[in-house]
């Protein structure tokens, strides 16, 4: 792929844009609470949209037009099923308890509402994945950048991270913010005209139709079994470890997402904050999946869309997007479209970093280390962290280069960490007898049984480390069955434990436990404020598309 | 007051889009020949639409989302 003048000219520019706005909220940043919470004031429009857009990373843009192509239609499922449902939970029901409880991260809530040993244990496990996850979005930025427009590795590695480290370390959280939404109008506007080319050239919907497996153009068709649609799972496999445990795990207490419904104003803010984000969610597979399978079509009449081959001898499905821009894009057009792809990459590296940043600084350092500094204090401290943070990453990019399976590593780890967290969350909500013992054992076995599952079983080659007692289809259908079994455990471990053990006074857990805190009255007010009333309609508007889609 | 509306995000977000939009306009004039140059007039004129959008809500509004 070969840019000119015009396309640097555009990458330049957006470059030009983020550091500007890093630059012009310096002078906002006066305190550790500025710099590391945004002081809790930032507008609904804008938490919505940075709420999307921090998990509209590289994995997202280039793996789910991968999925596209992969798995057709099916790939929706990560969308209706395996986010907006959670968003809307987090909306409803969550948000009051994080909100409400003013704790300034989820393992300062799991100290609120537990112990300190289970804020500190949740506290480094996300910040190592923080870590793995900003590194591994500088990894495959750099090696797309070398792969298709022939940059240097170590060039793209420094360049972007010293970006993302120049807007991050000048204006904190909210500068990341609020690059995350220009980031996320860039990636829709930078993609929709490929989807709108994509179409023309295929010959719209009856092109596809005609050109694509039928197979692949379903949601629910051949889902009973495992063996009988292009996804590799059945039915429950993905209604009970997509739909309730890794996407409940990962929206309603991943911080990295949390952090952004959290600095709203005030709470009917922040509870509709991922409810209106839900909106764009449903329609984003058009922009993200849609390239993936108008390639497969597109493919059927040209040579030029056939995939590469990856070191395994197996088709490159990341490369989907890639190829597509490369092949219906002209110069111009196609500066605006890899730059999408970089802001992808660095939205996902600074979402990373700043929920790093904050959760080492409140619940690490100032936990363990300095408990009583000034405010001033904890802004350079910080700010050393965001540093400290990018180094980290470019060290883990470094690694992941080593690494053929790093990235599938960190998938595991994701269910690991996050479906088991999501257990300890719903029993200490909604039962006020879980225990801080409960909830810190049933986190270590949940997390404990997701490692040993992962070591007994094998997919695609991959797992099975101590014996195989069971092949999965896909890779996806075990990852859904680890999270499942791993919040299984956590769940039936944090019960009994807590049954045999003491539980916080009830005057503790006001504001933490739903039967122990009165209720938000949102009956007076108008439709499109009632969080309630908004998360029907969403509800109704992905109900539709999975019937229109069956 | 009017100043500040020159540091509200939309405004900000507005003037990245119109500039792109530009470019891809002015690129698209003096590149006739280029495969597909109708794309890039077509996003231009898409881009700069939605750049006076974020613009005139800038401007519309009574309190500012300053940077």
């Amino acid at each position: 792929m070969h840019l000119h003048l015009v396309d640097y000219a555009i990458i330049g520019l957006y470059f030009l844009f983020v550091i500007g706005i890093g630059f012009l909220l310096k002078k906002r940043i006066k305190t550790g609470n500025d710099f590391l919470m945004s002081t809790r004031n930032i507008p609904l429009w804008i938490t919505s949209l940075a709420f999307i857009s921090a998990n509209l990373g590289a994995q997202e843009v280039l793996g789910m037009a991968a999925n596209g192509a992969k798995y057709g239609l099916y790939t929706a499922h990560f969308y209706w099923m395996g986010a907006v449902l959670a968003m809307l939970f987090l909306g409803v029901f969550m948000m009051p308890f994080y909100y409400g409880s003013k704790a300034r991260s989820v393992p300062e809530f799991l100290k609120l509402r537990f112990d300190e040993k289970t804020r500190t244990f949740n506290a480094l496990t996300f910040a190592v994945m923080t870590i793995f996850s900003s590194g591994i979005s500088l990894y495959a930025l750099a090696m797309l950048m070398q792969t298709i427009l022939g940059w240097d590795f170590n060039v793209s590695i420094w360049l972007a991270a010293g970006i993302v480290l120049a807007y991050t370390f000048l204006g904190g959280l909210t500068s990341a913010v609020y690059n995350e939404v220009l980031q996320f109008f860039l990636i829709v506007l930078g993609i929709a005209p490929l989807v709108y080319i994509g179409f023309q050239q295929v010959g719209g919907i009856d092109g596809i139709l005609a050109n694509v497996d039928n197979a692949k153009l379903h949601l629910w068709k051949g889902m009973g079994s495992a063996a009988t649609n292009p996804m590799g799972t059945d039915a429950f496999s993905l209604i009970f470890g997509l739909g309730f445990v890794l996407a409940f795990g990962y929206w309603c207490t991943d911080f990295l997402v949390v952090q952004r419904a959290m600095i709203s104003h005030n709470l009917n803010d922040a509870r509709r904050t991922p409810i209106i984000a839900a909106l764009p969610k449903i329609f984003m597979p058009l922009i993200v999946i849609i390239p993936g399978i108008l390639l497969l079509a597109l493919n059927n009449h040209s040579a030029a869309f056939d995939l590469p081959l990856n070191v395994n001898g197996q088709k490159d499905y990341n490369m989907v997007l890639p190829i597509m821009l490369k092949n219906l894009y002209p110069s111009g057009i196609l500066g605006v479209g890899i730059t999408a792809l970089i802001a992808s990459f660095m939205s996902g590296m600074a979402g990373n970093v700043t929920a790093f940043n904050t959760v080492f600084t409140f619940d690490i350092y100032q936990t363990h280390i300095k408990k009583h500094a000034s405010e001033k204090h904890y802004l350079y401290v910080g700010k050393a962290t965001t540093v400290v943070g990018i180094l980290l990453s470019i060290i883990t990019a470094y690694v992941a280069r080593g690494f053929n399976s790093i990235m599938d590593l960190l998938q595991l780890v994701f269910s690991f960490v996050n479906a088991p967290l999501f257990a300890t969350f719903f029993l200490g909500m909604f039962w006020k007898k879980t225990s801080s013992n409960g909830a810190f054992w049933g986190l270590l076995s949940g997390t404990g049984a997701a490692a040993l599952t992962y070591s007994l079983t094998t997919a695609e080659g991959k797992g099975g480390s101590i014996a195989n007692l069971h092949t999965f289809y896909s890779g996806t259908s075990q990852a859904f069955n680890i999270a499942s079994i791993s919040f299984v455990v956590c769940f039936i471990v944090t019960t009994l434990i807590s049954l045999v053990t003491k539980p916080k006074p009830e005057n503790e857990l006001v504001g933490l436990v739903y039967s122990l805190t009165p209720r938000q009255r949102d009956k007076n007010r108008v439709w499109y404020k009632n969080p309630v009333w908004l998360a029907v309609i969403m509800l109704l508007i992905t109900l539709f598309f999975n019937i229109l889609f069956y | 007051m009017i100043m500040n509306k020159f540091f509200d995000l939309r405004f900000v977000i507005g003037i990245f889009f119109l500039a792109v939009g530009i470019l891809l306009l002015l690129y698209s004039f003096t590149n006739p020949t280029v495969m597909h140059a109708a794309v890039n007039r077509w996003c231009g004129i898409v881009f700069m639409i939605f750049a006076l959008i974020m613009i005139a809500l800038a401007f519309g509004k009574n309190q500012s989302d300053k940077l």
